[in-house]
């Protein structure tokens, strides 16, 4: 009998150490005083009594987005002057039921703007947001508020493939092969829109470049996303840049001798010898508005996209050690004309198919309004030259 | 195509290694009559131990104001998350050959332990370094393809055979080493009669806790070291938030493919290693990514099918396994 009260209570422990490891990264949400939203949002929060709830899908040691992300609320942080315990970050929550938790949990804690920030969340954040009224709730890369109906519910993102066009030039330069490869998360419109910016990029510079395309199937899987770029390599890829999370298709690309062109965050201190440049979005530019935008009492508009002119896209700095002879100039000369609208990264004569067989032209002189009339990505056609591996 | 091969050769090794420690650990827990479904939650705690020691060596060694070694750095990765498995497994060895607790249950908790184990300790050590950890270059060096002059140069072979990091080396070494132990010793004999009939071991004078105990929680050291070569080699020695996640259970798996032999173990640990990486390789038209994803799970179920049908007893489950040992119930 007591070796099984004995068994029974060591099962217990463990189990009581598995939820207090779960509970622990979130443990400041305990430590609110009383937040309870008494004033109407319209009214505005005094700066010292407004709380800030993140949700993210990863954790900042991806070194990419989450990471990236996470640059924008301490950036926000400093800007309006907030302590630690009036941010509150829901780290590591899986695009599920879960994330639906995350949000309520972080409305009990008492906060009054809440962001999400990956694609699969947005369908709970409309769910949740529709039941707290009162509370902003902020989704990045989605779609569908401006068709919600609901007043406190926004979608957020940056004109990224702007970006990825200039580090294009970069690759497009530095190919010996021809061949680049890119480490793609998932076959939708946000990741299609984002290569194919990247390819044009590179072709606008070499225009005999081709390129192939793996997907991953998930936004952050360092496993597969190493051995995607692996395989990428063995294809014969001898520049692979990536839409995926982490800093694994740098590491690659470095063990491999190739080089590489990131994302989200500057990937040199990864991959010294590989990686070129990586486009970057300053996310505390709007995070620092919308909340700004709460403590005001103002509305938060219900799609907000900016890019490349306004420094919401920018590009790390170029590594110079071993990018081709000329590519920052090259670089600067397109940048130039995409701050000025002589340039349109999907500019025609333009010609793609969707994957589920849709057609599109644009015609000479035309160009496609990518990220115009909503901050979510549209481009969903794949152009002549993109190869999609599958 | 023969370039196509060889680089599916080679990333299927390299797949295919922290599931074939896995296994050899559970295969040697197994022979003692032991089913420690904890696989995965030992594998954790050897991924974020294994890491947290290569990184605590070289912070303590650049406080000093010195150069951290490689190979120490490596050595004390092996060791930490040898321990931290040996850790997991004492705990499970405690329950059930001790105090006898159903060794289902406790294997399923030992997983749900160790993985929130893992995560906590890497975030928290994370948080501390300041956001992320990783390891220096000097270690990530370490752990990345060897170069053996002469044999590594060899056209074709050298790339397929001596280039892959150490842990690989590592682990066949322990694969052929189970084998010799488990065929060819005393103590490998006594350790299979404990895993068959313990009742019957016991009366010939064989220890069977000790057996049991020894085994155990020497399989669960290994496993650790699979853990551990997921956060060094796989993530190049950065901790990622759920970085084994369910290679675990798939070296479970592997166990019933491998019918229980190590010998066999570091063959479909090959094949097992290289279905999961295949659609990145060997593109068929029209097939969905997500049935590739499927491959090694269809393998394990057409294995399971054969075996049973053929009820080869050499190479079956040893008899014992799952139940636990009594001595005043005989």
């Amino acid at each position: 009998m007591k070796k099984k009260m004995l068994s029974a209570f060591l099962c217990a422990a463990m189990a009581v150490t598995l939820v207090a490891g779960c509970g622990a990264p979130a443990a400041d949400a305990g430590k609110d005083k009383g937040g309870d939203s008494k004033k109407e949002a319209s009214e505005g929060i005094p700066k010292d009594e407004i709380k800030v709830g993140f949700v993210h899908i990863s954790d900042p040691s991806d070194m990419g987005y989450t990471y990236n992300h996470d640059l924008g609320t301490k950036e926000m942080q400093k800007e309006l002057g907030l302590s630690d315990d009036q941010i509150i970050n829901k780290y590591n929550v899986p695009e599920d039921a879960e994330c639906d938790t995350a949000l309520r949990e972080l409305v009990e804690a008492g906060c009054n703007i809440i962001f999400a920030t990956s694609f699969g969340f947005e369908d709970y954040v409309k769910e949740v947001a529709a039941e707290y009224p009162d509370i902003q709730f902020c989704h990045a890369t989605g779609f569908q508020a401006s068709d919600s109906g609901l007043d406190n519910f926004h979608n957020y993102f940056a004109s990224i493939y702007e970006g990825r066009y200039l580090a294009g030039i970069a690759a497009g330069l530095k190919t010996e092969t021809n061949k680049l490869g890119y480490v793609a998360a998932h076959p939708f419109a946000e990741v299609i829109s984002g290569y194919t910016a990247f390819y044009l990029g590179a072709k606008s510079v070499n225009p005999d470049v081709t390129m192939d395309i793996m997907y991953t199937n998930s936004w952050n899987d360092p496993t597969i996303e190493s051995q995607v770029a692996k395989a990428l390599i063995d294809r014969g890829c001898d520049v692979i840049s990536q839409h995926s999370d982490s800093t694994a298709p740098a590491t690659t690309a470095e063990d491999n001798g190739v080089w590489q062109v990131g994302y989200n965050n500057d990937m040199i201190a990864a991959a010294p010898n590989a990686s070129l440049v990586s486009p970057r979005i300053d996310w505390g530019i709007y995070v620092t508005e919308a909340v700004q935008a709460v403590i005001d009492g103002k509305e938060i508009p219900a799609d907000w996209c900016k890019g490349y002119a306004d420094g919401a896209v920018y590009l790390s700095p170029l590594n110079e050690k071993i990018a081709a002879e000329g590519t920052q100039e090259a670089i600067d000369k397109a940048a130039e004309a995409l701050k000025n609208g002589e340039l349109f990264v999907f500019g025609g004569p333009l010609k793609g198919v969707s994957p589920d067989g849709e057609k599109i032209e644009v015609a000479e002189g035309d160009h496609f309004p990518e990220q115009e009339e909503a901050s979510a990505p549209s481009w969903q056609y794949i152009i002549e030259g993109c190869n999609v591996v599958q | 195509m023969l370039n196509t091969l060889n680089g599916l050769f080679i990333a299927a090794v390299l797949a295919g290694t922290p599931l074939l420690l896995g296994a050899l650990g559970e295969i040697l827990t197994e022979k003692s009559g032991n089913l420690n479904l904890g696989v995965e939650g030992m594998m954790f705690m050897g991924a974020i131990t294994g890491l947290a020691g290569s990184y605590y060596y070289e912070q303590a060694v650049i406080g000093s104001g010195g150069n951290p070694n490689g190979a120490v750095s490596s050595v004390i990765a092996l060791l930490t998350s040898f321990a931290a498995g040996s850790l997991g497994a004492l705990i499970y060895s405690f329950l059930t050959i001790t105090l006898r607790a159903n060794q289902n249950v406790t294997g399923l908790t030992l997983t749900i332990f160790g993985t929130g184990f893992g995560n906590f300790f890497g975030e928290y050590i994370g948080q501390k370094a300041g956001g992320y950890v990783a390891v220096s270059e000097v270690t990530k060096k370490a752990f990345s393809g060897i170069d053996i002059p002469v044999l590594s140069d060899i056209p074709v072979l050298g790339p397929l055979l001596f280039r892959y990091n150490w842990v690989v080396y590592f682990a066949i070494a322990a694969a052929l080493f189970m084998t010799w132990f488990f065929n060819r010793t005393r103590v490998g004999l006594n350790l299979r009669a404990v895993g068959e009939d313990p009742a019957t071991a016991d009366a010939a004078g064989i220890n069977t806790t000790v057996y049991k105990y020894m085994a155990t929680v020497i399989g669960g050291g290994i496993c650790g070291i699979g853990g551990m070569y997921m956060s060094m080699v796989t993530t190049s020695g950065v901790w990622v938030h759920n970085c084994v996640s369910g290679y675990g259970w798939l070296a479970v798996a592997l166990v019933i493919f491998a019918t229980w032999s190590p010998a066999r173990g570091m063959l479909v640990a090959l094949v097992f290693g290289g279905l999961t990486i295949m659609r990145m390789y060997i593109n068929i038209p029209g097939l969905p990514a997500q049935i590739y994803d499927m491959f090694p799970y269809i393998a394990t179920i057409l294995v399971l099918v054969i075996t049973s049908m053929r009820r080869s007893k050499e190479h079956a489950q040893p008899k014992s396994c799952g139940l636990n040992y009594f001595r005043e119930e005989r």
